[in-house]
C-alpha cells in the first residue's frame, strides 16, 4: 500500500523538479548550519570533561590586589603545587604548567632535527605530574616518568608527525639554539578539547639550578598554571578558607624576610576545570575560552535557522497545494478517500526530507575542514556522533525530520481534503468563496511565517553590521601613539645578546630604509609586568602595583608618544647610574602626585628612581579597557625586542636589511618578528572571531529566506497570474503593476524591521558595552540592514513580477 | 479606426490545431455599433481579443487607427489599449482582492486621473448602473448580474474610444439587461466606437450592424439601421 504512494510521490516530485530541487536545498542548507552550530556547542561543553576524574580537577587562580586595586589571574607562584600537595592531604595530586605567550616566539619554539628546522606553536614547560592529571593516552613513552629527567620532551602525536612521519620519536634528540631535547614520550590529544593547547612539553628540571631555587621561594611571581586532583570528599568552599589561611601566613612571612610593606592581599580560588573553557575576566588566561553568551547566540540562530528552513518548506508545501485544490476536488468526487490523500502528501514529503537529511550530513562530513579551520577546533562529525550525547541528538534530528514530513505533508492534505467536493467543484461563485476563504487563511498563514523569517535575517543583518563597524573602530581608533611601520624583532633567548645589543641597533641604524631603533622588554598590545611602588621616601611607604615597562632610550620618540612635562628618556646620558622613571596620566592620578617631574619612587629593595616626564595616556591594551596607570622604567640592559620603525617606501628592502643584520649578529638563531600594528588587532581575535561566525550566519539567513521568498513569490504571483492580466487590460504599465506586487513584501520586511530592531538594540549594546571605548549605535545600522533585506525582497519578488507581466495577457484570461 | 485583412488565429496545442479564426477582412468606421452573434466557438471572442490587442493573429493584417499594430511594439500597444479601449469580458475578470468602488476607479488610476475627478467619475458610472450600493463590497460577494453590470461600469468610465464588450448582457435579467444596452445606445450616440458580442438578436438590433461569424468566417454582414 504504502510502496505505492512512496512510488508515486517520487513520481510528482521528478515531474516538479524545480519545486522538488527548491525546497531540498533550503532544507539542506538548514540542516548542515545546525548540525555544524550543534558540534561547535557540544565540542565546547565537553572541552576538559574527558580527564578521568573530571570532576575533582581544579585550576587554581588568583586574586592580587594592592592599593585598593584587585586583580584577578590564572596565574599563581611556581612553589604553590608543591607547598599544597604537602600541606594538604586532601589534595592527592598537584601539578603545573609554566605560562607561556604562544604568539610571543622566540628561539625556543623552533627545533632543529637532522638540519631542518620545524616550529612547535605551542611549547610549554611542566612538571613531573603533568600527565598524571592530565590522562592523555600516549603512543610512546611513559606518562608517569617521561618528564622526570631534565632536557626532556614529550610531543604531541601531530607535532611528532610533523617531525619524524611515521617512524617512532622514543630516545630521538632535537636541537634548540642552546640547548638539546631527548623525546621522551608522545601523547595522543585528538577528539579531547581542552583548554591546554600545548603541543611540546619540556621538563621543568631542565630549568637553570639557580632559577628554580628562587622560584622556589617566591611568592610574588607568578608564572605557572597550577592544577590539583582533590579526594572524592572535600567540601572545597570550606577546603578554599583553609588553604587562604595558611597561604596568608606563609606570604606574611615572606615578605616580613624582604622587609617590604604592602596593602594589600593574595587570594586563592579553585576552579572546576570543565568551566575554564567558559570563564572570562581572568588575565593571562587560556586564548580558546569562549563566552558562553555566544554559545546561546550560536543555539538561538541554530534553532532559527531550522525553523526558517521549515517555514519554507510548510509555505511551498501550501502554495503547492492550494494549485492543486481543484484536482483534489474532482478526485474526491471520484470517491478518493481523505486518507489516501494524506498518505500521497506525507510520502511525498518523506522522500524530500530523508534526502534532505542525508545530503546534509555529507556536506557537514565534507566542510568539517572548512568549519574547523573557522572555529580554530578539531572537530570530527562521526566522533561527535558516536560519543556522549551525539546518539541523542542524531535520533532527535532523524525524530524532527519526520516530525516535519508529518506535518507538512498533512497539513495542506488535512485543510484541502476536508473542503466539502462541491464547493471547490460547484458554480462559479462557489469557487470563489471557498477559494477565497481557504486562500486567506493560508495566505495569513504565510504573511505570518515570511515576517518570521524576515525578522531572524534582520535581526542578524544589523548585529554583524555593528558588530563589523566597532571591529573597524577598535582597529582604527587612535590609540595615542604611531602603530604604523613598527617592527618588532624578538630578541634570541640567550644572555650573550645583551652583549651584542649596541652593535645590532647600529648595524641596523646605517641603512637608510630604517628610521630608527628602539630596545624594550614591553610593548603595548604585549603582556605587560607589573612591579611595586611606593611615594614614600623610605620602605615603610605602602606598596602599590602599577602596569610596567622596562625601556631603553628611545623607545618613545620612536612610538611617537607624546610627552606632557619633563623630559623623554633619550635626554639621559648612559652613564649616569639613577633610575629613571616615566609615567602616564593615569599613574600621576593613581598615585596622587601633584608635582611628579623630580619626585622620587621607591620599588620592594629599597631602590629609589626619580620621576623625569609624563607622557600622555595612550591604550596600551585592548580597547576593552580604559587606560590603566602606567610606569615606564629606563632599563637599556633589558632587551625583550628590538623595536625598529621602518620607511614605510622601502620596506621590503628594510625588511632584508633587517634579516642581513640578524644573521651576522646572531649566528644559529632564527629572527621572529611581526608588525606592531597586526600585533594589536589579535587583541581582538575572539571579537573577530564572532564576526565572522555572525557572517556566515547572515550568509545563511539571508539564502535561505531569499530562496523561500523566491519559491514562495513564484506560487502566488502564478497565482495571481490571472490578476495581472486584468491589470494590464486595463491599462497598468508593467512597472505599476510590478510595484503592486512588490509593495506587500515591503511592508512585511518594514513590519519585521520595526518588531526587531529593538531586540538587537538591546543584546548589542551589552555586547559594545564590554569595550571600554565603542561606536555610538546610531539608528542607521538599523536602517541599513532593514534596507539591505528590502533589496534582497525586492529584487527576488521582482524577478518572479517582471517574467509573470510581460506575458501575454490573454493566456492567463481565457480559462478561468 | 479599425480594419482587418486576413486576420488568422490559429491555436495549436500538442496533437490539435484549432483555426478560431480563418481570415476576418472586417471594417469598422469611428462611431459605429456593430454587434458579432454566431455559435458558440465560432471565433467571437478570439475576434474580440485580437482587436483588443490582448492577444496577436497567427497571420494577417491589423490596422488601428491608421496604425499597422503589428508591427508595433510591446509597449506601443499597451499605450494604444490603454488610451483607446475599454474591456468587458465574457467572464467578468473581476479583481478579487479589490473591492467594487476600487475595481472601477483602478483603470482611472492606471490614466493618471485626479482623485476628485476618479470620484466623480466612479460614482456617475454606479449610480447610472444602480450598484452604489454595493459599492464597498468584494466581487464574490455579488451575484452574477451584479458582477456583470461591474464588469460594464468598469469598461466605460474611462470613456474609452472603443468598446470592445462580450455578452454584456448575458447574465442579466431583461430590465437590467435593457438599461445597459440604453447606456452603450447613449454612449455610442456620444461618439464611442462599440463592437459587441452578443447571442440576442434583440440585444443587437441596438446596434448599426451585425456581424455574422461561422467556424472562424464572416459568412454574412448587413446594415442595422441607418
Ligand atoms: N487558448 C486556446 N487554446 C486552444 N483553443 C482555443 C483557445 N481559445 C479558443 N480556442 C478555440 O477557438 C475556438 C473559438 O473560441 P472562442 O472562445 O472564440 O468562441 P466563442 O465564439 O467566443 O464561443 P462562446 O459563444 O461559447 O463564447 C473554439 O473552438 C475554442 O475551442
Ligand atoms: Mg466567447
Amino acid at each position: 500500500m504504502w510502496g505505492s504512494f512512496f512510488r508515486m510521490g517520487f513520481r510528482v516530485l521528478m515531474r516538479q523538479k524545480n519545486y522538488f530541487l527548491l525546497n531540498l536545498a533550503g532544507l539542506t542548507i538548514g540542516i548542515v548550519a545546525f548540525v555544524f552550530i550543534y558540534l561547535y556547542v557540544e565540542n565546547a561543553l565537553y572541552y576538559d570533561r574527558s580527564w578521568k576524574n573530571y570532576q575533582h580537577i581544579y585550576r587554581v587562580n588568583e586574586t592580587y590586589s594592592t592599593g585598593g586595586k584587585a586583580e584577578k589571574m590564572a596565574l599563581t607562584p611556581y612553589l604553590l603545587a608543591d607547598t599544597l600537595k604537602n600541606n594538604f592531604p586532601e589534595i592527592l595530586q598537584s601539578t603545573r604548567l609554566f605560562f607561556t605567550d604562544p604568539s610571543d616566539k622566540n628561539d625556543v619554539s623552533s627545533v632543529n632535527y637532522r638540519g631542518k628546522m620545524y616550529d612547535i606553536p605551542n611549547l610549554t614547560i611542566g612538571d613531573a605530574r603533568v600527565f598524571k592529571i592530565f590522562n592523555y593516552r600516549f603512543t610512546e613513552g611513559n606518562p608517569d616518568s617521561c618528564l622526570l629527567h631534565p632536557n626532556s620532551m614529550v610531543l604531541s602525536t601531530a607535532m611528532k608527525q610533523k617531525i619524524f612521519g611515521s617512524n617512532p620519536a622514543l630516545g630521538k634528540k632535537l636541537k634548540t639554539s642552546m640547548r638539546q631535547y631527548t623525546i621522551t614520550g608522545v601523547f595522543d590529544n585528538k577528539n579531547r578539547p581542552s583548554h591546554l593547547e600545548f603541543d611540546a612539553v619540556i621538563s621543568i628540571t631542565s630549568l637553570d639550578k639557580q632559577e628554580q631555587k628562587q622560584l622556589n621561594t617566591n611568592w610574588f611571581w607568578l608564572n605557572c598554571y597550577t592544577y590539583v586532583e582533590f579526594a572524592d570528599t572535600v567540601n572545597v568552599r570550606k577546603f578554599t578558607q583553609r588553604v587562604n589561611y595558611f597561604t596568608d601566613t606563609a606570604i606574611g612571612k615572606f615578605v616580613q624576610k624582604q622587609k617590604i610593606k604592602i596593602n594589600g592581599y593574595m587570594h586563592l580560588a579553585f576552579q572546576p576545570i570543565q568551566d575554564i573553557h567558559f570563564s572570562q575576566g581572568l588575565l593571562y588566561d587560556s586564548h580558546s575560552n569562549i563566552n558562553v553568551t555566544y554559545l546561546y547566540i550560536f543555539v538561538i540562530v541554530a534553532l532559527f535557522i531550522l525553523l526558517m528552513a521549515s517555514i519554507n518548506y510548510v509555505n511551498f508545501a501550501t502554495a503547492r497545494s492550494l494549485k492543486r485544490a481543484r484536482e483534489i476536488g474532482v478526485r474526491k468526487v471520484m470517491g478518493a478517500l481523505r486518507k489516501q490523500l494524506m498518505r500521497q502528501h506525507i510520502s511525498e514529503a518523506l522522500i524530500l526530507t530523508f534526502t534532505a537529511f542525508i545530503i546534509s550530513l555529507s556536506l557537514v562530513e565534507l566542510m568539517t575542514p572548512v568549519f574547523n579551520a573557522l572555529v580554530n577546533r578539531h572537530i570530527t562529525l562521526v566522533h561527535s556522533l558516536f560519543s556522549g550525547s551525539g546518539l541523542v541528538f542524531g535520533f532527535l534530528l532523524l525524530l524532527f525530520m519526520l516530525l516535519l514530513a508529518l506535518l507538512s505533508g498533512s497539513f495542506p492534505a488535512f485543510v484541502l481534503s476536508s473542503l466539502q467536493p462541491v464547493e471547490v467543484l460547484g458554480g462559479r461563485g462557489v469557487v470563489f468563496k471557498t477559494k477565497k476563504r481557504y486562500s486567506f487563511t493560508a495566505a495569513g498563514l504565510r504573511k505570518f511565517l515570511v515576517v518570521i523569517q524576515y525578522l531572524v535575517a534582520i535581526g542578524v543583518i544589523i548585529s554583524t553590521l555593528i558588530i563589523f563597524a566597532q571591529i573597524h573602530y577598535v582597529k582604527n581608533r587612535p590609540l595615542g601613539f604611531d602603530k604604523e611601520n613598527v617592527v618588532v624583532v624578538n630578541s634570541p633567548a640567550d644572555t650573550s645578546f645583551r652583549g651584542r645589543v649596541k652593535g645590532f641597533v647600529a648595524a641596523l641604524q646605517a641603512d637608510s630604509a630604517i628610521e630608527q631603533v628602539a630596545t624594550a622588554s614591553s610593548l603595548p598590545g604585549y603582556l605587560t609586568g607589573k612591579i611595586l611602588v611606593s611615594t614614600g621616601d623610605s620602605t615603610d611607604g605602602h606598596m602599590q602595583t602599577l602596569n610596567s615597562f622596562f625601556v631603553g632610550y628611545h623607545y618613545f620618540d620612536l612610538l611617537k608618544i607624546p610627552l606632557l612635562e619633563g623630559q623623554y628618556f633619550s635626554s639621559v646620558t648612559e652613564n649616569d647610574s639613577t633610575e629613571h622613571f616615566i609615567l602616564n596620566e593615569a599613574a600621576v592620578d593613581f598615585l596622587h602626585l601633584k608635582h611628579p617631574i623630580g619626585s622620587y619612587l621607591y620599588t620592594p629593595m629599597a631602590k629609589k628612581g626619580k620621576i623625569i616626564g609624563v607622557v600622555k595616556n595612550f591604550n596600551f591594551s585592548s580597547l576593552h579597557q580604559q587606560v590603566e596607570p602606567l610606569i615606564f622604567v629606563l632599563s637599556p640592559q633589558y632587551v625583550q625586542y628590538v623595536v625598529v620603525r621602518i620607511n614605510p617606501a622601502k620596506r621590503q628592502e628594510a625588511l632584508a636589511h633587517l634579516q642581513a643584520t640578524w644573521n651576522k649578529s646572531n649566528k644559529g638563531y632564527t629572527m621572529y618578528y611581526t608588525f606592531l600594528d597586526k600585533k594589536l588587532d589579535t587583541l581582538y581575535s575572539s571579537d573577530q572571531k564572532m564576526l565572522s561566525l555572525f557572517f556566515y550566519f547572515s550568509l545563511f539567513v539571508i539564502f535561505i529566506s531569499a530562496l523561500g521568498l523566491f519559491g514562495l513569490s513564484a506560487f502566488l504571483i502564478e497565482q495571481r497570474s490571472k490578476e495581472i492580466s486584468i491589470r494590464k487590460v486595463l491599462g497598468g504599465s508593467e512597472k505599476q503593476i510590478v510595484f503592486t506586487l512588490v509593495k506587500e513584501y515591503v511592508m512585511l520586511v518594514l513590519i519585521a524591521g520595526l518588531l526587531i530592531s529593538p531586540v538587537v538594540y538591546f543584546f548589542i549594546e551589552k555586547w559594545l558595552n564590554s569595550f571600554a571605548y565603542h561606536i555610538r549605535l546610531s539608528i542607521w545600522y538599523f536602517v541599513a540592514g532593514i534596507v539591505l533585506v528590502l533589496f534582497i525582497a525586492f529584487f527576488t519578488v521582482l524577478l518572479q513580477a517582471l517574467s509573470m507581466v510581460r506575458k501575454r495577457p490573454v493566456e492567463a484570461l481565457k480559462y478561468e | 479606426m479599425i480594419e482587418t485583412k486576413r486576420l488568422k488565429k490559429v491555436f495549436k496545442s500538442a496533437d490539435i490545431e484549432t483555426v478560431a479564426l480563418a481570415g476576418i477582412d472586417l471594417k469598422v468606421e469611428e462611431a459605429d455599433f456593430v454587434s458579432v452573434m454566431g455559435p458558440s466557438g465560432c471565433g467571437k471572442t478570439t475576434l474580440l481579443n485580437l482587436l483588443g490587442m490582448i492577444d496577436v493573429a497567427s497571420s494577417g493584417s491589423y490596422r488601428f487607427k491608421g496604425e499597422e499594430v503589428y508591427s508595433l511594439t510591446e509597449k506601443q500597444i499597451t499605450r494604444l489599449r490603454k488610451q483607446n479601449i475599454g474591456f468587458v469580458f465574457q467572464n467578468f475578470n473581476l479583481i478579487e482582492e479589490l473591492s467594487i468602488w476600487e475595481n472601477i476607479e483602478l483603470p482611472l488610476i492606471y490614466q493618471g486621473v485626479k482623485k476628485a475627478e476618479r470620484k466623480r467619475r466612479v460614482m456617475e458610472v454606479i449610480d447610472r448602473l444602480e450598484i452604489s450600493h454595493r459599492k464597498d463590497l468584494l466581487p464574490v460577494q455579488l451575484s452574477g448580474g451584479q458582477q456583470q453590470r461591474v464588469a460594464v461600469a468598469r469598461a466605460i468610465v474611462t470613456r474609452p474610444h472603443l468598446l470592445l464588450a462580450d455578452e454584456p448582457t448575458g447574465n442579466l435579467d431583461s430590465m437590467h439587461g435593457e438599461e445597459v444596452m440604453n447606456i452603450l445606445d447613449e454612449l455610442n450616440k456620444e461618439g464611442m466606437t462599440i463592437v459587441m458580442v452578443t447571442h440576442s438578436h434583440h440585444d443587437a438590433s441596438y446596434s448599426r450592424r451585425i456581424v455574422h461569424l461561422f467556424d472562424g468566417q464572416i459568412i454574412n454582414e448587413n446594415l442595422n439601421r441607418v
